[in-house]
């Protein structure tokens, strides 16, 4: 296996967050397979995570403070306003250092960059001799309501790959007209260990109390499920600007008997292993590593298939079960027929326990080394 | 060969015959791929230009990458040269070229990427085809929908389309082993041949990939000239071939018993590749037509029947007409095959049902094939008929062109003693600055025809511009007893080709063109185009042609683009609210003024109608404005103001306005003035889930809720008939306690007051209108529409048999079907007169009054007809289907319902069978439904909100 050198140019080194823990996961599975790997930062983090005392990685950041967003040309003036030219200037020499690292790194690199505005500082680099791998980390349907959607189309038109997180995502910037799309899911973030002895009678949630997750809609449908069934609880995991409205709404319904704000927790497997079954009631979401753990601990799990890395990770029916998006009720009866079928949720936990193997870190450290060396032919 | 590379992923075989120019551009778009590690072989058919020099020079170019090789002689097609340049291939993979193509940049990275990953044999991607004389640069995507997303297949009879449709062997890349293997090679000496080289390797394949991504741009130039008739004549040459590579390709399948596949080729056969040649066989004499019905009709004729039950109706008559060798019946029945909408045939009606023709009307089978009742046509007035009108005469004499033609009445359309008058029109295709019109003299009946014949003095007084205005279509205008009939002249066997041109002058003088020559268009129909015949023409044209890009012409061009952007710019929805927002709003409100629309705009119809009608009773002073939508208001009262949806009269009334009332929603992004009340009367009490209890709503971000937010805030008033609507509707919407108006519907006033004896004469008007018989029962029927998985509406289908319904009750009740506006249907004449179809109808409260009894399924009506304490029928057929999609509903109809729930046709008849039974039945649960969800619908809504908002003084909100 060909050892390379291997950058990752994100926003930020170590932000608290899903893509933050996937970078940081990968580049040390890489490292691991001894590639020398430079983690860079556009800007500094806005909640640093911590990387341990030695990550076996290098860690850039070019700027100290976090740039200021690109001034929008005034219309008249277009692209020769002051503004534009200034900020255009201190972007090219931040890039220069981004230049100076790839100069320096050995023929057949390969530069990983995981957010599309850490692109706009690569496009600006010299990167010749390199193969660029860009990434979109979110669901093609979440990025097009972004104003992502469009420097998407335009920063990553020329990368010799762009990873989307599912085939279904990658056909769909295919059809956008973006013709050198692949796609690579995360790996796991835990190992897959001891199942949950799916003994308890609680329906866990995590993940942070936005109207993004939609736990308003969990709220509705737990009031189907709690009349029919009795003595279970919805421990719901997690914090965020939405609680106190959750909360009141919670009350509203008459549910505060069989609900419970647990709060954030630290320790994801053993909440889960505290559970019976997972549930997900989010509004969007790209490749929800939060499933992949849940069933990394042999939970199954209901979910509203609102992204097509849902349905990546959940086969309905053989290792759980699927909502149409937003249908509150649906997604009651799902949660009914596993909290009152033990037989059914030990066949669903099993599979999802062997199943989501394939997402093993190695697998999936082994595709993106096939990629590297494919990029190269 | 200078050095031997390690395998290439992919050799790319460029075949090449005669094609010096663009050979290059081929090879190139091979080197350029992403994927570096290929190869190509160039193979020359042997040509007898410098193709093969030109090869050469490139193999030495790229010594290594490029090989050449040349067929000893030529083999005529494309199949030989292709099976010589896998004979010398290395790679893993091979893809075939021609030298006129190009690949998609990533196209073999793509390829190779699919292939690895599921291990396919072949991996197949979209083809683009580019008109390379089109003047946009017009692209066709080849068979798209088979290429949307990734998909492997484990046997070709996954996907019968693929196997069907996508007969071409260049858009993708075959594991070489997998050629070799099965001796995969194109047939000699045949065309069509990708055709049998597809069908193999699609059978041969253990696993095949489809990609979307675009891998190969097929250039091709849009034959612009009209096909000569020897043209004509080898295309039906050429059948030959075609249907001996069919019958190949059947013998292939049938060793393999693939059944399925077999009847999907047949289907595909009698609907596409027949009608390639139907669309010639206008233009022959029938010794051709002949000979392509001897070459046909013992191919099709081994097809099952399942294969002609899957034709639509014209498909299906064509092909029996062409078995039957009856060319006077075919040749209009292909002209519907081309023109879907135009009606060629002057049908017949035989026992309530409508026929093609008359002639095989004893044979039952072909009796169903020539029913084509369900295509309305009968259903249709004049001037809304494009009808067939054939070019019988067409003679040059001088400068006048002499035309005559019959235009076909269906079913006698036209009376025998209709009054009638016509013209022909003469427009240029691309943008026309000038018609000209000549009269033609005294149109008359001949037979099921009208015949006209006219002298048409064109050199004299058609005058084109010379330049933009090239070709010109010849429409005939049609008058009978004033209405209008507008249609085209189908050309067929009249000879166009030996007869003289006629000399024209163009306004930009004769540099431009002189001649007018005859043509047949796309469809069949006569037009003109302009050419140059004479040499001071064809310089002039040639230099015009040169300066055409030269720099100020492209200047020019771009201005005028440039101002035709900013005119659509300046109308384009978000200057309007920009407009709106900034400058309309700004103007001082119009006391007095109030805006309806019923709708969004659709009708005169419903609650605000109701409203209007109070106020115009009472005789306030307001300003009455009224939204409409589409091209023509129909059916509003003379007296109002009227503004088209979205037009900028429209903006401004709804800035000014002291009042809105309406039943839907005012455009969601218009805001309201805080000095404007909004009156919401809503359209119906709740059965399915509504706004925000809506699945589809409540899945939108925060801000795309808090926008839709917006837009309900602007409700100042929201109207309801019962505490449901308060639950449902009220709750849904987030509509604060305060703003209800516990009202009950104006709408429904009408029909409250009919239980309490006053009869309504608008109601006494439409009986009269629509003929009813005094002595039958009225039933009203109206089911709501459905909705496919993609959310777009089905087809509307009777859930029972109408025929048969009016059969065993026509005696007894007349059936007024009122489909969803959303919905269209077509009765057969057989019903007429005991089923009526009253969809046009833009309010239906009156069809309410006449009905003595209702039949629906889950539309809202039934809240409002329970008013009239008459019975309800729920046909209810796919309750569960309705019920659990997507939405889901507030309560359980089954459960509820105050009438009947038949589930089968059968059990439907039999709930119809006494009226008056059912009437007591249900007496009490009537009741008791009217008082659970239209508790305030008491006969006085319309009077009750005018009194609060248009009192003596008017509210100040």
């Amino acid at each position: 296996m060909t050892q390379r050198d291997i950058f990752f140019v994100a926003n930020e080194v170590n932000e608290l967050g899903g893509v933050g823990r996937w970078q940081i996961q990968l580049a040390t599975l890489l490292a691991g397979r001894g590639h020398r790997v430079t983690v860079v930062g556009i800007a500094p983090p806005h909640h640093p995570m911590d990387l341990g005392e030695r990550p076996p990685f290098e860690t850039v950041t070019l700027y100290a403070r976090r740039p200021p967003s690109r001034p929008r040309p005034r219309r008249l003036v277009g692209r020769i306003d002051p503004a534009v030219r200034r900020h255009e200037a201190h972007m090219r020499q931040a890039a220069e250092r981004l230049t100076a690292l790839f100069r320096a790194a050995r023929p057949g690199a390969v530069i990983v960059v995981p957010q599309v505005w850490a692109m706009e500082w690569v496009a600006l680099a010299d990167t010749a001799g390199h193969r660029v791998i860009g990434m979109t980390h979110e669901s093609f349907d979440t990025c097009r309501k972004t104003s992502r959607f469009q420097r998407v189309k335009k920063y990553y038109q020329d990368v010799d790959r762009l990873l989307a997180l599912t085939q279904e995502d990658a056909d769909r910037w295919v059809g956008e007209g973006m013709n050198n799309v692949g796609f690579m899911p995360n790996p796991l973030p835990i190992p897959p260990g001891t199942p949950s002895p799916r003994s308890e009678k609680v329906v866990a949630s995590i993940g942070r109390l936005s109207h993004e997750k939609g736990v308003d809609m969990l709220l509705d449908a737990w009031a189907e499920v709690a009349p029919q069934q009795p003595g279970w609880t919805l421990r719901i995991y997690g914090r965020g600007e939405a609680e106190a409205e959750l909360r009141q709404r919670c009350a509203e319904l008459g549910l505060e008997d069989s609900v419970d704000f647990a709060g954030q927790t630290d320790d994801v497997p053993g909440a889960l292993r505290a559970s019976s079954v997972f549930v997900q009631s989010s509004r969007g979401e790209g490749f929800p590593l939060v499933l992949l753990e849940a069933m990394a601990c042999g939970v199954p799990c209901v979910a509203f298939d609102c992204a097509p890395g849902v349905r990546e990770i959940v086969t309905h029916e053989e290792d759980g079960l699927l909502a149409r998006p937003g249908n509150t009720s649906e997604l009651a009866r799902h949660l009914v027929r596993l909290m009152s079928d033990e037989q059914l949720r030990d066949a669903f936990g099993e599979r999802a326990l062997s199943n989501v193997r394939r997402f093993d870190p190695d697998a999936i450290t082994r595709r993106w080394e096939e990629l590297f060396d494919f990029l190269e032919r | 060969m200078s050095s031997v590379a390690p395998e290439p992923d992919v050799s790319v075989v460029v075949i090449v015959y005669n094609d010096e120019d663009r050979l290059a551009t081929a090879v190139g778009s091979v080197l350029e791929q992403s994927l570096r590690n290929v190869e190509v072989i160039i193979a020359d058919d042997c040509s007898t230009d410098g193709s093969y020099e030109v090869a050469q020079a490139l193999a030495a170019a790229h010594p290594g990458k490029v090989r050449a090789i040349r067929l000893p002689e030529n083999s005529g097609g494309c199949g030989e040269p292709r099976n010589q340049g896998v004979k010398v291939a290395r790679g893993r993979y091979v893809m075939f070229l021609d030298s006129d193509d190009t690949l998609e940049p990533n196209a073999c990275r793509n390829m190779v990427e699919a292939g690895d990953r599921t291990g396919a044999d072949l991996v197949s991607g979209l083809c683009v085809r580019v008109h390379t004389d089109s003047r946009h640069g017009k692209r066709v995507l080849w068979y798209p929908w088979l290429y949307r997303s990734t998909r492997t297949l484990e046997s070709v009879a996954e996907l019968p389309d693929l196997f069907v449709f996508d007969t071409l062997s260049t858009n993708k890349c075959y594991r070489r082993d997998f050629l070799l293997d099965n001796d995969l090679t194109f047939p000699r000496g045949i065309h069509y041949e990708d055709l049998l080289f597809s069908a193999q390797a699609y059978l041969a394949a253990r696993r095949i990939t489809l990609i979307p991504n675009t891998v190969y741009f097929w250039n091709v130039v849009q034959k612009s000239a009209t096909k000569s008739i020897s043209n004509r004549r080898g295309e039906i040459r050429n059948f030959a071939d075609r249907v001996e590579i069919h019958r190949r390709i059947d013998a292939l399948l049938q060793q393999r018993g693939e059944d399925e596949l077999k009847l999907r080729k047949d289907i595909k056969f009698l609907k596409h590749d027949l009608v390639l040649y139907f669309r010639e066989l206008p233009f022959l004499d029938d010794d051709y037509r002949h000979r392509f019905a001897e070459l046909a009709r013992p191919y099709v004729q081994t097809f099952s029947d399942a294969a002609y039950a899957e034709l639509d109706r014209v498909h299906a008559i064509c092909a029996q007409l062409l078995l039957r060798e009856d060319w006077t019946d075919l040749m209009p029945a292909i002209d519907t095959l081309i023109n879907r909408n135009k009606i060629s045939a002057p049908l017949v009606e035989r026992d309530g049902r409508i026929y093609w023709t008359d002639r095989y009307l004893d044979d039952p089978e072909m009796r169903s094939v020539l029913d084509v009742t369900t295509l309305g046509y009968h259903a249709k007035q004049l001037n809304q008929m494009f009808l067939r009108n054939r070019l019988t005469e067409y003679t040059v004499r001088g400068g006048d062109v002499v035309l005559a033609g019959e235009v076909v009445n269906p079913l006698h359309t036209i009376a025998d003693d209709a009054n009638l008058t016509a013209e022909l029109e003469f427009r240029a295709r691309r943008r026309s600055l000038q018609t000209f019109r000549f009269p033609v003299p005294a149109p008359r009946h001949q037979g099921d025809t009208i015949a006209w014949r006219a002298q048409v003095p064109l050199a004299r007084k058609l005058r084109p511009l010379g330049i933009v205005d090239d070709v010109w279509d010849v429409r005939l205008h049609l008058t009978a007893d004033g209405k209008r009939t507008t249609s085209r002249l189908t050309v067929g066997t009249v000879d166009l080709e030996d007869v003289e041109d006629v000399p024209v002058r163009p306004r930009l003088t004769r540099l431009m063109a002189d001649r007018l020559e005859a043509q047949v268009s796309a469809k069949g129909h006569l037009a003109f185009r302009l050419t140059q015949h004479g040499q001071l023409a064809r310089t002039g044209r040639a230099a015009v042609e040169r300066n055409l890009h030269s720099r100020p012409a492209r200047a020019a061009k771009g201005a005028y683009r440039t101002l035709r952007a900013v005119r659509r710019e300046l109308n384009s929805g978000t200057r309007k609210l920009q407009v709106y927002e900034r400058m309309l709003t700004r103007l001082p409100v119009r006391k007095g003024t109030v805006v309806f629309e019923s709708h969004l705009g659709k009708q005169y119809s419903d609650s605000p109608r109701a409203l209007y009608e109070e106020l115009r009773r009472r005789g306030t002073p307001i300003t009455a404005i009224w939204s409409y939508a589409g091209q023509r208001p129909e059916g509003f009262p003379k007296d109002v103001q009227l503004v088209r949806r979205w037009s900028w009269r429209y903006l401004r009334a709804l800035a000014q306005a002291e009042f809105w009332i309406d039943n839907q929603g005012y455009p969601l992004r218009l805001a309201k003035r805080p000095e404007t009340t909004y009156i919401q009367t809503w359209h119906g009490s709740a059965l399915k889930r509504m706004g925000f209890d809506e699945p589809g709503l409540r899945m939108l971000s925060e801000p795309e809720q808090r926008a839709y937010q917006q837009a309900l805030d602007r409700f100042d008033h929201f109207v309801v008939r019962s505490e449901h609507d308060v639950r449902t509707l009220a709750r849904a919407y987030r509509i604060p306690e305060h703003k209800l108006l516990r009202t009950g519907y104006p709408r429904n006033d009408a029909l409250v007051r009919a239980t309490q004896g006053t009869p309504d004469p608008e109601a006494q008007r439409l009986a009269e209108r629509l003929g009813l018989a005094p002595d039958r029962q009225v039933l009203l029927y109206a089911p709501t529409f459905r909705a496919r998985p993609d959310g777009r509406v089905r087809d509307f289908e009777f859930p029972f048999d109408v025929e048969e319904f009016a059969t065993r009750f026509g005696d007894r009740y007349t059936l007024l079907v009122r489909a969803h506006y959303l919905n269209r249907l077509t009765l057969p004449p057989s019903v007429a007169g005991r089923v009526i179809d009253v969809s046009a109808e833009p309010d239906i409260t009156p069809l309410m009054l006449l009905a003595d009894a209702l039949i629906t399924d889950y539309s809202s009506v039934m809240f409002d007809y329970a008013l009239l304490h008459r019975p309800i029928v729920f046909f209810a057929h796919d309750w569960e289907e309705y019920a659990q999609d997507t939405r889901g509903t507030y309560f359980d109809l089954l459960a509820e319902a105050p009438g009947p729930v038949p589930r089968t046709a059968q059990e439907f008849f039999d709930a119809l069978a006494d009226l008056g039974t059912l009437r007591t039945t249900y007496e009490a649960r009537l009741k008791e439904f009217v008082d659970k969800y239209g508790e305030y619908d008491r006969g006085n809504a319309a009077a009750q909100i005018v009194d609060r908002f248009f009192g003596t003084t008017g509210e100040a909100r």
